[in-house]
């Protein structure tokens, strides 16, 4: 009897802890997987530009006083504008290059320098918490979870629906879509592909600055938050195949669960180890994800 | 041969003789650490430059060793001078440990497992705190020691004459490489792996050495900074390091002898002018690495050739003037 309300409520919290974390994931990782089909580049400033969304929300929502919505805009429109810079930067320039992986992964990664120490300078090493959307609390499966977190939870998979139907759907998605498929062709049928490819970093942008406003409630905010969630998401990529939106949907929640789970009996720290481990052995036994095709 | 020496020769005899220009212990330090950077961006070259392969542990190897030798040294009283041994040891195994997954991968595969295995030390570095000091470093690690001379005594002298010997030795030991039939095979396998596994050029076994190669520099470099600063911290697994020893890489150039280290010595010392600009100069840092991506792949080392395509055109340039 006692073992088995244990047991319950043992999966009662680790399903609402890997449901906010999985959440999460998607949000970070889709414009990771976005980046990567579109233009088969892997963007290093990924975290970065989610940690300069969660700054610009709490300048503008919590140092003016402008209010959540407000910052919430201004988030997600530098986030994006810091996308498109990222793009005729630190990518565009190097496109014609034969190791354009290798380039891109130095740029990116000295771009992900950049933001993090311009954070630094600007905002101040001291840290940050912006306030949560909604106030109280939320039951979940029998667990109490803040009512910001099950914003999270229910937002994700919308907001995941939403980008799959804009690729599925919308001119601009198939555009986007043609281009990574094959640049030439989508060139000749009047396709820009710089466009495109702006589009595309931009939406991925914003989605790393909405992740960012976030997890800016649940975490502190420092230069460096991003960091770890930008593993997290290049692990969920990597799991999901890379580049393929509902792959990384799977990824997503199979690395937030499979982290909760390992976090309740194993603790925190050697679930990280674990995490790493894991993320090895599936790059050497299937290398292009568990849904990937050669 | 004679004329290929000099630049070496006045290179060494010029750093051999800095102590006796100057004491001063910031300049030592600073001059130290320049060193040390040299060996490892060195020895990074040879996968990254000479093998071309994405290897992004590279800088891992150098924290393993590190904390091999701080662990042995201190925890197990091991006597100092086996630090040197111990990091070259630990750096060449964890090298082989990540080479066999680099083996099944090519592209951006590389990176991501490279980069992975740096962070699965560094989890495993913050988890085991009783062993390694988890998040707060691993401290108070003894210093290099012989025959009752400690290497702190004399202002650090010991300390510089020790690295510019390991950089004497990574000289000349990648000078032999770039012109053995080992090196010949490593930069077939970066130049047209296909063809040259095609020619009989065993893929794994190359690839296997080249890893262990590689690692020595670091190795050495590891214990001995361990046995500088004596600590050896979780951060060394991080971004910025990698970031920086990156800069010194491509500043200097990939793939010769002399760019890294021409590279980490130039990078060290604008890096200590810059320090007054704050956080302000990691910017710079960055820029400064895109910009040398984007307008001079080549680094410094590709300034002579530069050089000489522009004199060869000002000189085209006289004798086609005076024609009508």
């Amino acid at each position: 009897m006692d073992f088995a309300d244990g047991a319950l409520s043992a999966f009662r919290a680790v399903f609402a802890s890997g449901l906010v974390l999985s959440s999460l994931y998607v949000m970070i990782a889709a414009g990771l997987a976005l980046v990567w089909s579109t233009l088969g580049i892997f963007n290093f400033a990924h975290g970065a530009i989610m940690v300069i969304g969660a700054y610009v929300a709490w300048t503008v929502s919590i140092d003016l006083g402008l209010g959540q919505v407000a910052g919430l805009v201004a988030a997600l429109a530098a986030s994006a504008l810091i996308g498109v810079a990222v793009n005729r930067l630190l990518v565009q320039p190097f496109l014609a290059q034969p190791n354009i992986i290798l380039i891109t992964v130095m740029t990116t990664l000295s771009g992900a320098f950049f933001l993090e120490n311009s954070a630094l300078l600007i905002w101040g090493p001291r840290i940050k918490q912006l306030e949560k959307i909604v106030d109280g609390n939320v039951f979940l499966a029998g667990t109490a979870i803040s009512g910001h977190e099950a914003v999270i939870i229910v937002v994700a998979p919308l907001m995941m629906l939403a980008l799959w139907a804009f690729l599925r759907f919308s001119w601009t998605g198939k555009a986007i879509r043609a281009v990574a498929q094959n640049r030439e062709f989508a060139e000749l049928s009047g396709i820009r592909p710089e466009r495109m490819y702006a589009i595309a970093f931009a939406i991925s942008a914003a989605l790393a600055g909405f992740a960012g406003v976030m997890l800016g409630a649940i975490r502190f905010i420092t230069p460096t938050l991003g960091a770890d969630p930008l593993i997290k998401a290049m692990i969920v990529v990597i799991l999901g195949g890379l580049g393929s939106i509902p792959g990384t949907i799977l990824g997503a929640y199979l690395v937030g669960f499979g982290e909760a789970v390992s976090t309740y009996f194993l603790g925190a720290y050697w679930t990280q180890a674990m995490m790493f481990f894991v993320f090895i052995l599936i790059l050497v036994i299937r290398p292009n994800g568990l849904m990937g095709r050669e | 041969m004679t004329r290929t020496l000099v630049f070496p020769a006045l290179f060494f005899g010029a750093l051999a003789l800095l102590p006796l220009m100057t004491d001063d212990s910031y300049v030592r330090h600073i001059a130290i650490i320049a060193l040390l950077y040299a060996v490892v961006v060195s020895g990074w070259n040879i996968t990254l430059g000479f093998g071309g392969v994405f290897n992004f542990a590279h800088l891992a190897l150098f924290a393993i060793a590190a904390y091999a030798t701080g662990i042995l040294t201190k925890t197990y009283d091991w006597p100092s001078w086996t630090g040197i041994p111990v990091g070259i040891g630990a750096s060449v195994i964890a090298a082989l440990v990540v080479c066999l997954p680099v083996l099944r991968l090519r592209g951006i595969y590389v990176i991501l497992v490279t980069f992975g295995f740096g962070q699965l030390c560094f989890q495993f570095v913050l988890n085991q705190r009783e062993l390694t000091g988890g998040n707060f470093g691993f401290v108070r690690i003894p210093p290099l020691k012989l025959f009752d001379y400690s290497f702190r005594s004399d202002g650090g002298i010991g300390y510089y004459y020790v690295a510019l010997l390991l950089l004497l030795i990574t000289v000349v030991l990648i000078h032999r490489f770039v012109h053995s039939p080992f090196g010949w095979r490593v930069m077939a396998l970066r130049e047209n792996e296909p063809y040259a596994v095609a020619r009989g050029i065993a893929l794994a076994r190359v690839r296997l050495s080249t890893f262990a190669f590689s690692a020595i520099f670091p190795g050495a470099a590891g214990a001995v900074y361990a046995q500088y600063v004596r600590s050896a911290s979780p951060d060394m697994f991080g971004f910025s390091f990698l970031t920086i020893a990156l800069s010194m890489l491509l500043l200097g150039g990939v793939g010769t002898i002399w760019g890294p280290i021409v590279g980490a010595l130039v990078f060290s010392v604008f890096s200590e002018l810059m320090t007054p600009l704050g956080p302000g100069r990691y910017l710079v840092t960055a820029v400064v690495i895109v910009a040398i991506l984007r307008f001079f792949p080549k680094g410094l080392s590709g300034i002579p050739e530069a050089w000489q395509t522009w004199r060869k055109r000002a000189h085209a340039g006289r004798d086609v003037a005076p024609q009508p």
